[in-house]
């Protein structure tokens, strides 16, 4: 027998003994959650216990499991819990895989204690928090959680009929054919722009209108120009900016520029981008109860709802704050992780820094959407 | 026109002179001032670019028609003037011959910028040695004098010629 | 004295074979795009002509002493070349130019394709003249400019063109509607087709009234300062602003208004805008 049998030998016994001792002893890396904290399942024995197994069967997606050991699901039925969980109608939930979690005790007494629970999901837009209070109570030798579940509404099945205005184009051929008659870009114009210093890098915020009568896709780009003339920087406004505008809407923008200061920079150079694209009039968002809410919260929050009847999957709400002079002094977003329902509002809240708060004299919401079936 | 802009055209096109003069290739390069070019006024940045550009398409057909590839004319040529220089390739490779036009001097005059921007015409009084070559074997060579005119549009990343014609009276 | 007769007499014959032989170009100076010639060539034998320029390239073999034929197809393309003739021993270069023929096409940039009504020079047009070869037409030629609104308005401007092209500015009318554009040298011509749209609403001004716990709200059919219609689709916002909180939609126009519903509060003032354009204000007293 030679050299290399032996080696093969060697390997499939390493391997078959590499695979006894992970079945035997797992490593926490394959809990499924990011979470340093998270420690393999347990007995139930503690309040944090409790909660710390239900979190990780979430966060695993045993859906089944997480339901069984919960002590009030007689109050609804497994799918409500999962809808509450995964959300609807293809919102940010569900396509969102929880990234982590963080446990606080509030009370405990013998029988029952509330645990503060901030379940951390990763979408494709970013992060976003979901904060439960849980009760949890003790039942037998054991610990089980009361799962305060946020059911959706439900629309009931009906027909409802959209006949808002669309714009479809029809662009010239590829060929070069100079002087052909051709659709042009919309006209879109920068209508304000404030940049300023903020925690070493340089913001620039504004508002770009489009003055046309045809829809927009638009993007802002700026260049810092130094003393000399030369760019120093150059970024995109990227997704602090409503993408479309239908006719006479105005969208805010914020282009971040880190390890910047105001102080290098000569001059700005601002390139406003648009190309014609078809856009739909609807839906309309109405965005009501916007309330802005001082320090220590500092946040704006309201509700948005969907006038037309048409689904939005993925909401995306845009905060322009203006100091008492109307000077835009910071651009905020956020996405809802839920489905924009007909009817149905939705809660947003847009974080503000707290040094903003102080100085806001008013503000203007603006949402924009994204269907399955379109993107605007 | 402001007066900041008159001046730095009065820098610029000198300058550029200069500078065109004492290129490597030594080639004479004198530019018109186009302050009194319309109807559109020619923005400072421009009048740049486009000289330098259009002496680099000269180069450019250069390289193209010596080695026979018209894909060395996409940068600096487009529409009918890329269409006809690639046909004009073509036809020497089919006769196996090879053409260098080696400019000299430039007298250059911007005759026309369109008022929204997306067309520029100039005329240039050039010198330029034309040499025919088969193989190895040199045919011929020429010393030209002669007009040419040239309309220029925009791209994404720089002018570009559309027309290029000689011969004009 | 002893070689020198032989020399002379080397050198004479020398001379006589370089005159006999040496070919001999005779190249018109110009040449029209399209047109057949024909040149004369003298000396005797055979050569190879090549004709060289960036608008084109061709070879010919020809036996001096006769005329050489260029067909309509030969040399289309406009600009200046150079020939060489090789024959023998020897080669000649000469120089001609292609002359643009009369212009056959028009090259028309009509910019912008959409604008606002009522806007002063705001529609340029450019025309380049090309013959039918592509060839840019130098010959200074007049060309017509035809601006026709849907009022049947018509602006017209006649250019001449200056090393083949010609512009114009005209005004965009007062009534808004597509706008043919139209230029055109001797029996050529090209249209465009310019919108001409409705500018930013003149005033807007919006009523409310109360409908179940919501206040209905709607705007007086929109309109630019020339009367025209602003389009459907236009975003116009509603703002209702109550006790330190406020509550807006964006609403598109259809059929000249826009109409929403925003829950009612009391003592709530409600604003309308469009673009950069503000409306009127409304203080809700619940419909009272």
């Amino acid at each position: 027998m030679n050299r290399g049998f032996w080696l093969a030998l060697l390997i499939a016994l390493a391997t078959v003994a590499l695979v006894v001792a992970g079945t035997l002893w797992p490593n926490i890396s394959a809990t499924g959650t990011a979470d340093a904290q998270a420690k393999l399942l347990g007995a139930a024995t503690s309040p944090t216990g409790a909660v710390n197994n239900l979190l990780q069967q979430i966060a695993r997606h045993n859906w089944s499991s997480a339901y069984a050991t919960l002590a009030n699901k007689s109050e609804f039925s497994e799918s409500d819990f999962t809808r509450d969980l995964t959300g609807n109608y293809g919102s940010l939930r569900t396509y969102a895989a929880l990234d982590g979690y963080d446990v606080h005790p509030l009370r405990a007494s013998s029988d029952e204690a509330e645990i503060r629970a901030t379940l951390h999901w990763a979408s494709v837009v970013g992060t976003f928090d979901d904060l439960r209070d849980l009760h949890v109570v003790r039942s037998g030798d054991r610990w089980q959680v009361q799962w305060p579940v946020v059911k959706e509404t439900r629309v009931p099945p009906q027909v409802i009929p959209v006949n808002y205005l669309r714009w479809d184009v029809i662009y010239r051929g590829a060929e070069d054919d100079w002087g052909a008659q051709d659709v042009e870009a919309p006209h879109v114009r920068i209508v304000a722009m404030h940049p300023v210093d903020r925690a070493g890098q340089v913001v620039i915020m504004g508002e770009i209108l489009n003055e046309d009568v045809v829809p927009a896709f638009v993007t802002v780009k700026a260049t810092l120009l130094g003393s000399n003339g030369n760019a120093i920087a150059s970024e995109d406004s990227f997704d602090k900016i409503s993408h479309i505008l239908l006719p006479k809407q105005v969208s805010p923008f914020r282009i971040d520029f880190r390890d910047v200061r105001l102080s290098q920079i000569d001059s700005v150079r601002m390139q406003p981008f648009s190309t014609l694209v078809p856009a739909s009039a609807d839906p309309v968002i109405g965005i009501e109860s916007q309330t802005l809410h001082p320090v220590p919260d500092s946040s704006l929050t309201g509700q948005l709802v969907n006038q037309s009847g048409q689904i939005v999957n993925v909401a995306h709400v845009i905060g322009t704050f203006y100091d008492h002079s109307g000077q835009i002094i910071w651009v905020a977003d956020e996405y809802p992780s839920r489905a924009l329902l007909p009817e149905t509002p939705v809660p947003f809240e847009i974080s503000v820094p707290a040094d903003v708060s102080s100085k806001v004299g008013s503000y203007r919401v603006i949402a924009s959407t994204f269907s399955s079936s379109r993107f605007q | 026109m402001t007066i900041r802009s008159k001046l730095s055209s009065l820098l610029v096109v000198p300058a550029l002179a200069v500078l065109l003069l004492s290129s490597t290739s030594q080639t004479a390069v004198h530019v018109e001032p186009m302050d009194s070019v319309g109807p559109r006024p020619i923005e400072a940045q421009t009048r740049s670019s486009i000289i330098r550009d259009y002496l680099a398409a000269w180069q450019c057909l250069n390289q193209a028609t010596l080695q026979n590839r018209p894909d060395l004319l996409d940068p600096y040529f487009v529409g009918q003037a890329r269409q006809t220089l690639g046909e004009t390739i073509q036809a020497q490779q089919n006769l196996a011959i090879r053409t260098t036009y080696q400019d000299t001097s430039h007298n250059i005059r911007v005759v026309f910028y369109s008022p929204e921007g997306l067309s520029i015409e100039l005329l240039d009084d050039i010198e330029y040695d034309v040499d025919v070559h088969a193989g190895q074997q040199a045919l011929g060579s020429s010393h030209v004098q002669t007009r040419y005119i040239a309309v220029l549009t925009p791209t994404e990343s720089r002018w570009k010629i559309r027309v290029f014609q000689g011969g004009v009276s | 004295m002893r070689f020198r007769t032989p020399f002379l007499f080397a050198l004479a014959l020398l001379a006589y074979s370089v005159s006999a032989q040496s070919p001999q170009l005779h190249f018109p100076q110009r040449v029209e795009a399209g047109a057949a010639f024909s040149i004369p060539t003298s000396g005797s034998g055979a050569a190879t002509l090549y004709i060289v320029g960036p608008g084109g390239a061709l070879r010919r073999k020809i036996q001096l002493g006769t005329s050489l034929a260029f067909g309509a197809d030969d040399l289309p393309n406009a600009g200046h070349y150079t020939a060489v003739l090789v024959g023998g021993s020897s080669t000649q270069s000469g120089q001609f130019d292609v002359v643009p023929s009369k212009p056959g096409r028009l090259s028309f940039l009509a910019k912008p394709s959409r604008l606002p009504v009522n806007r002063a020079t705001g529609i340029s047009g450019v025309v380049y003249l090309f013959d039918r070869f592509g060839n840019l037409a130098l010959d200074p030629q007049p060309v017509s400019f035809d601006l026709s609104d849907g009022s049947g308005r018509t602006q017209s401007r006649t250019q001449a063109s200056r090393n083949g092209v010609a512009w114009v500015r005209m005004d965009s009318a007062v009534k808004a509607g597509p706008a043919t554009f139209q230029a055109s040298v001797a029996n050529v011509r090209e249209k465009r087709i310019v919108q001409q749209v409705p500018g930013d609403p003149c005033s807007i001004r919006m009523t409310a009234r109360a409908s179940d716990q919501k206040v209905v709200l709607e705007t007086d059919p929109i309109r630019d300062c020339s009367g025209n219609a602003v389009p459907d689709g236009t975003i116009v916002s509603f703002t209702e602003t109550y006790q330190g909180s406020q509550s807006t939609v964006d609403v598109p126009i259809k059929r000249d208004v826009a109409r929403t519903e925003l829950p009612a509060h009391n003592g709530a003032v409600i604003s309308v805008a469009s673009g950069i354009v503000m409306g009127n204000e409304i203080r809700w007293n619940g419909g009272l």
